[in-house]
C-alpha cells in the first residue's frame, strides 16, 4: 500500500510548505482550525499517539503564549476584569487563542514534513538548489556515524591506556576534548585522503551524470498541481481580503462572500489533500484484497 | 529536474536577486501590504538569501578538498557536543571560517544547522538558524587575519556572535508568534530567553576557550600541508 510519504518528496514539499505558509498568513479562526485539526489528524494516524513529548510542546506552548497574551496585552475594549490594575480584555483573549492556534498548526505542519522527509529525500531536495551543496551534506551525514564509531574506538583505546578518567567534570571535559582533539586529527587526514581518490577518479573535471531514486509519476504532477491550483485560490482570496478578521479594537469578522467560501473550501481541501490520498489507498488496497 | 544547472540560470538569480527580487519584495511589503505578512515575508527574504549564497557557491572554483572539509567541519559540529544543552557548532564553524575562508564558514554553519535539526527537530526556524550561523561563519572569515592574530578578540567574537544569535532567533521569535514585530513584544521575547542568551553566550565562549588551540592548531597544519 503507497503513502503519502511515498510520493516524490518535491511535491510533497510544495504541498506541505504550501499548507503551513498559508496557515501563517490568514488570521481567519476556521481556516486555522481546519489546519490544526487536518495536521493532528494527519499526524495521529501516521504515528499513533506514541510521540507524547512532542504533542505536549506543540500544544502545550501555543496554550501559554495564548493565555499570556492578555496579560500584556492592553489592547481592545471589552474588559472582562482587572488584574494588577492592568485590564484583561475579551479581544486580546480571542487574538492570543487564535495565534496559539496557529503556532500549534504550523508546528504540527513542520513536524509532519521532517517526519517524512528523512535525509536521503532532503539530499534529493538540495539537489534543486546546488549538486555541489547536495554532495557536501549528504558527505556531513555519513560521517556523522563514522565519526560516532570513531569517537567509541578512540574513547576505549584512551580508557585502556588509563588517560580518561570521570571522576569529575572538569576530568570529564578534559578527556571530552582530548578525544575530539584525537578524533579531528583523524577526521581531517582522512577527509583529505578521500578528497584525493575522488580527484584520482576525476571528480569535478566535466559534468556528472547523476542518479536519482525518485522518479515523476502522474500522481506527484496530480499532487503538485492541485495544490497550486488550490493555494492560488486561496492567495487570491487572502489577498483580497475576505480571510482577515480585525481583533482590535473589537472583534470584526470579514463578510462571508463567495471569496470567504471559495478560500476557506480550497483549503479544506489542500490540507485534506494527504488525508484522501491515504484513504484512496487503503480503499483500493481493501477493494483488492477481497476480490482474491 | 536540477532547477540550477544552467549556469547562465545561476548568474541570472545572482544579480536579480540582491538588486530587484528582495527590494521589490521589501518595497511592496512597505507601501501596500499589512503586518500580517511580516511572518511570510521574513521567511521568504531569508530562503532567498540563502539561496543567493548557495548559487554563488556552486559557481566558485572551491576545490574538492575544501569542499570535503567543509563536509568534515560539519558532521564534526555536530558530534562534537561534549556537554549536555550546550552546542559546539558556534565555535567549530568560526574556526572553520579563520582557517577555510568565509565561504567555507558559511557553510560549515548553515549546513550544521540543517544536520542538528535532524536530531532536535527540523522546523520553519531551520533557514533562520541557517542563515543567523551562516552569517556568523561568514564574517569570522572575513575577520580571519585579526582573529587569528589575537586570542582575546576571538573569545570576544565568540560571545558577541552567541548574543547576535540568540537575538537574531528571538526576532524570529516574535514574528512567528505574533505576525507581526513590535519592539515591546521583542523585549518580552528577549527577556524571557535571557538565561539561554546567557547561557549561549558562556558556551561560546567555552568551546572556543577549549578548542581554539586544538583545532586551530590542526587546521593550520592541514592549511600548510595541503596547501589550501
Amino acid at each position: 500500500m503507497r503513502s503519502f510519504a511515498d510520493m516524490n518528496p518535491a511535491a510533497v514539499t510544495v504541498h506541505l510548505l504550501l499548507t503551513a505558509c498559508i496557515t501563517i498568513f490568514c488570521m481567519e479562526p476556521l481556516l486555522l482550525g481546519i489546519s490544526l485539526l487536518c495536521a493532528v489528524t494527519f499526524y495521529l494516524v501516521k504515528n499513533g499517539g506514541a510521540n507524547r513529548g512532542f504533542h505536549l510542546f506543540a500544544l502545550g506552548v501555543p496554550a501559554l503564549f495564548a493565555l499570556l497574551n492578555p496579560l500584556w496585552n492592553q489592547h481592545g475594549t471589552t474588559v472582562l476584569f482587572v488584574l494588577n490594575d492592568r485590564a484583561v480584555t475579551a479581544e486580546a483573549l480571542c487574538y492570543g487563542a487564535v495565534t496559539g492556534i496557529r503556532l500549534a498548526a504550523v508546528l504540527y505542519w513542520f513536524r509532519i514534513f521532517s517526519e517524512l522527509t528523512d535525509s536521503e529525500k532532503l539530499f534529493y531536495l538540495f539537489r534543486f538548489l546546488s549538486p555541489r551543496i547536495a554532495m557536501v551534506l549528504s558527505m556531513a551525514i555519513r560521517n556523522l556515524t563514522l565519526y560516532r564509531e570513531q569517537m567509541k574506538k578512540i574513547r576505549q583505546s584512551q580508557k585502556a591506556l588509563g588517560l580518561y578518567r570521570e571522576a569529575h567534570l572538569i576530568d570529564d571535559i578534559r578527556g571530552g576534548v582530548r578525544i575530539f582533539s584525537v578524533l579531528l586529527t583523524w577526521a581531517l587526514e582522512n577527509g583529505i585522503i578521500t578528497a584525493n581518490s575522488m580527484t584520482a577518479r576525476g571528480y569535478g573535471t566535466g559534468r556528472r551524470s547523476s542518479y536519482t531514486t525518485f522518479r515523476w509519476h502522474m500522481r506527484d504532477a496530480v499532487l503538485l498541481g492541485v495544490s497550486l491550483v488550490l493555494a492560488a485560490v486561496c492567495i487570491r482570496s487572502a489577498a483580497a481580503g475576505a480571510m482577515h478578521w480585525e481583533f482590535y479594537p473589537v472583534c470584526d469578522a470579514p463578510p462571508h462572500g463567495l471569496l470567504w467560501f471559495a478560500g476557506v473550501g480550497a483549503y479544506l481541501l489542500l490540507s485534506l489533500l494527504p488525508l484522501i490520498y491515504e484513504g484512496k489507498e487503503a480503499l483500493t488496497w481493501h477493494r483488492l484484497r477481497s476480490r482474491i | 529536474m536540477i532547477v540550477l544547472k544552467s549556469a547562465r540560470l545561476r548568474s541570472l538569480l545572482r544579480t536579480a536577486l540582491p538588486f530587484l527580487i528582495m527590494p521589490a519584495i521589501i518595497l511592496v511589503t512597505a507601501l501596500g501590504w499589512r503586518a500580517e505578512h511580516y511572518a511570510l515575508v521574513s521567511f521568504v527574504m531569508v530562503l532567498l538569501a540563502l539561496l543567493l549564497f548557495l548559487s554563488g557557491f556552486e559557481k566558485r572554483e572551491i576545490g574538492t578538498r575544501r569542499m570535503i572539509l567543509v563536509s568534515v567541519m560539519t558532521a564534526l559540529s555536530v558530534v562534537g557536543r561534549l556537554l549536555p544543552l550546550l552546542k559546539p557548532i558556534t565555535a567549530l564553524t568560526v574556526l572553520s571560517a579563520m582557517y577555510l575562508g568565509s565561504e567555507a564558514g558559511f557553510l560549515v554553519g548553515a549546513l550544521s544547522a540543517v544536520l542538528s535539526n535532524f536530531v532536535m527537530g527540523q522546523g520553519p526556524w531551520t533557514p533562520f538558524q541557517m542563515f543567523a550561523w551562516g552569517i556568523i561563519g561568514f564574517l569570522a572569515g572575513l575577520l580571519a587575519k585579526p582573529l587569528r592574530r589575537s586570542r582575546l578578540l576571538l573569545f570576544c567574537y565568540g560571545a558577541v556572535s552567541g548574543l547576535t544569535y540568540s537575538l537574531l532567533l528571538d526576532v524570529w521569535t516574535v514574528v512567528w508568534t505574533y505576525g507581526e514585530f513590535t519592539l515591546r513584544e521583542y523585549a518580552a521575547a528577549a527577556m524571557t530567553a535571557l538565561p539561554y542568551t546567557v547561557l549561549y553566550a558562556i558556551s561560546n565562549l567555552l568551546f572556543l576557550m577549549l578548542f581554539a588551540k586544538p583545532v586551530g592548531d590542526k587546521l593550520h597544519r592541514i592549511e600548510v600541508k595541503y596547501g589550501l
